[in-house]
């Protein structure tokens, strides 16, 4: 009998565990000390705990995870996204205890996170790589020759370096001499080496990453793309699909790239290839070999499971979608909801959920990791929830996003809905133009602080009668909140 | 969680509530904030991200300390950056939150710490 071990936690444990109960499939959480108690806690028909709250000493555990799996009579594995998800030896492990481990094989796994195997890989599928250089020949004339073949901007960078030393962006022929020379010498100051290597420099570019999708057989097909360019410090904030930079011939180009390269690969499951686009060339980043946090924007515009799909490519029980079947419709926004301060950087804001509201509507859904009574931890990712949109359009999926934001409520932490609205309105997001740079453009340091209105003083003094009345708290009556701190959050 | 109605300038305005520990939390129009009731129940953790005592700076996650802004001695006015510290791929700056002459600092550059741990003293200005 069929048995789902689930080695993850919070909003995508709950996502897998619906879809093995859809399928009728019993689960198991393997789960920390702190996480008893959570809702995927609640929901799982088994749990098995697995260590402390340290990542390091639980779901980072191989060992742990495959003991517990066996322990509870699991026959699968699913990894989720994070943790163990793209670790070739924890897929391996499975394997090698008699467990279906619900991903590509590992030496899949293997071949794309290696550099250099990697690398192969895309030459064999040809696909265009960020164009560069990075020969044994470092003579300044062929470094600057060079440099001009690329296309300027080029950034140099020292072969040793790392965290921006020995690092320039050159913008014209005419500075390239003094600048590599300036990065040699960095190089050589910091790390004992003058090598460097130039790559062109994409100060504009868009993240856009397509889903493959590979079977048992070896088929595989691309589910269209997902924009991913909202981002602060490589990690995603807003999501949608489709990309609204795309024309039709560049999405068949990359959709014919990211297939080839998952066949070369000899792929199985859901998958991810992320590419950089910018002034309509394309260029490969690297390919996710799991679930990515956004599936839910392309579930939304192709009507499919992806995650039901993964269990039941795994268990060799689903011959994946023709191509031709998959027809995307409408457009889709996913925002992540995290309990952070928008009004201070994005400071981390744990506690107590004190209540919680999810509206419901046509459109709107919800990837929820926690229910009222909750705490939100310092131990992991902050992300309290996915709040995902469908409408027809791009603009009225934006229109909706805005209203399913203002509709959401959380009490007990703070949170970027404020921020993301800020971001849903900018104008660079409204037209579709956004960067990679937007965030660090527009909102480097979160929302300036904003003064409460005589309104929402009046209505905190009704509400505080209000909830006074029902028994909530006694001892505030006769208190007006609009003399004391005000706060948004 | 109920929905409530509070009747503003005549009009009725639609929302959500809750109060706990002495902070009352309230949803309308798109918006939520906080207010201090009054009632000064301990146990609150909301906006844990600071620290109640003005005179310490704490860590707010586990994390990695990135950078001492200002080292033992610097006068330090309401918000300026004292600690940078770095958790979850994202660096966070660590404020005063009154003005003061920092006394002491209990972390260095590349510490690991822990939620909570003392990482500075301030002297408040009187």
């Amino acid at each position: 009998m069929a048995k789902l071990a689930i080695a993850n936690r919070g909003e995508v444990a709950v996502r897998i565990i619906l879809a093995a109960q859809e399928l009728g499939i019993p689960t198991v959480l393997l789960h920390s000390e702190v996480d008893v108690g959570t809702r995927a806690w609640r929901m799982a028909d088994e749990k098995v705990c697995i260590g402390p709250a340290t990542t390091a000493e639980s779901y980072l555990r191989i060992d742990r995870n495959i003991e517990g799996a066996l322990a509870a009579g699991a026959t699968m594995v699913h990894p989720g996204f994070g943790f163990l998800s793209e670790n070739a030896d924890f897929a391996q492990a499975c394997i090698d205890a008699g467990l279906i481990f619900i991903g590509p094989k590992p030496e899949t796994i293997r071949a794309l996170g290696d550099k250099i195997s990697a690398k192969q890989l895309i030459e064999k599928a040809n696909v265009p790589t960020v164009p560069g250089y990075a020969g044994s020949d470092q003579s300044l004339e062929t470094l600057v020759a060079h440099a001009q073949r690329i296309g300027f901007p080029v950034i140099v960078k020292a072969a040793a370096g790392g965290g921006g030393r020995g690092m320039k962006v050159i913008r014209s022929k005419a500075e390239a001499p003094e600048l590599i020379a300036s990065a040699q010498r960095e190089g050589k100051a910091a790390f004992g080496s003058e090598i460097v290597f130039l790559e062109k420099y994409l100060d504009h570019a868009k993240h856009i990453e397509f889903q493959v999708f590979g079977d048992f057989t070896g088929r595989c097909v691309h589910l269209f793309e997902r924009e991913c360019t909202v981002q602060r410090r490589h990690q995603k904030i807003v999501e949608e699909s489709l990309s609204p930079s795309l024309t039709p011939e560049l999405r068949a180009q990359m959709a014919a790239a990211a297939v080839g390269l998952a066949e070369k690969a000899g792929y199985q499951g859901a998958g991810t290839v992320e590419f950089l686009v910018q002034d309509g060339e394309f260029y490969f980043l690297e390919m996710n070999t799991r679930l990515q946090v956004e599936h839910p924007v392309t579930e939304m515009v192709l009507g499919v499971d992806l995650v039901k799909a993964q269990i039941l490519t795994a268990m060799k029980a689903f011959r994946i979608w023709k191509q031709s079947e998959l027809t995307p419709r409408g457009h889709s926004i996913e925002c992540r909801l995290y309990a952070e301060d928008s009004y201070n950087r994005g400071l981390p804001s744990t506690g107590e959920l004190l209540g919680m509201h999810w509206p419901e509507g046509p459109g709107r859904r919800y990837e929820v990791g926690f229910e009222a009574g909750d705490e939100v931890t310092a131990y992991y990712d902050p992300m309290i929830a996915k709040v995902i949109v469908w409408d027809e359009d791009r603009p009225r999926a934006i229109r909706k996003m805005l209203r399913t934001l203002d509709d959401c409520v959380v009490f007990g932490v703070k949170t970027n809905i404020p921020y993301l609205k800020a971001i849903l309105t900018h104008k660079d997001f409204l037209d579709g133009s956004m960067t990679t740079q937007f965030i660090s453009q527009y909102f480097p340091e979160g929302l300036e602080a904003q003064e409460p209105t005589e309104e929402m003083a009046a209505f905190a003094a009704g509400a505080l009668k209000s909830v006074s009345s029902v028994g909530a708290v006694s001892s505030a009556a006769g208190v007006s909140p609009w003399t004391q701190g005000w706060r948004f959050v | 969680m109920k929905m409530i109605e509070v009747e503003v300038n005549g009009r009725m305005v639609r929302g959500y509530a809750v109060v706990r520990g002495g902070v009352l939390w309230t949803h309308a129009n798109g918006r939520t904030w906080t207010t201090e009731t009054g009632s000064k129940r301990r146990g609150s953790k909301a906006g844990a991200g600071a620290s109640s005592n003005p005179s310490e700076i704490t860590a707010p996650m586990p994390g990695k300390i990135i950078k001492i802004s200002a080292p033992v001695g610097s006068d330090v006015a309401a918000g300026d950056v004292v600690i940078v510290m770095e958790a979850m791929k994202m660096e966070y700056t660590l404020k005063a939150q009154a003005a003061g002459r920092v006394a002491e600092i209990s972390a260095t550059a590349g510490d690991q710490v822990t939620l909570g741990a003392v990482l500075a003293k301030l002297e408040l200005e009187k």
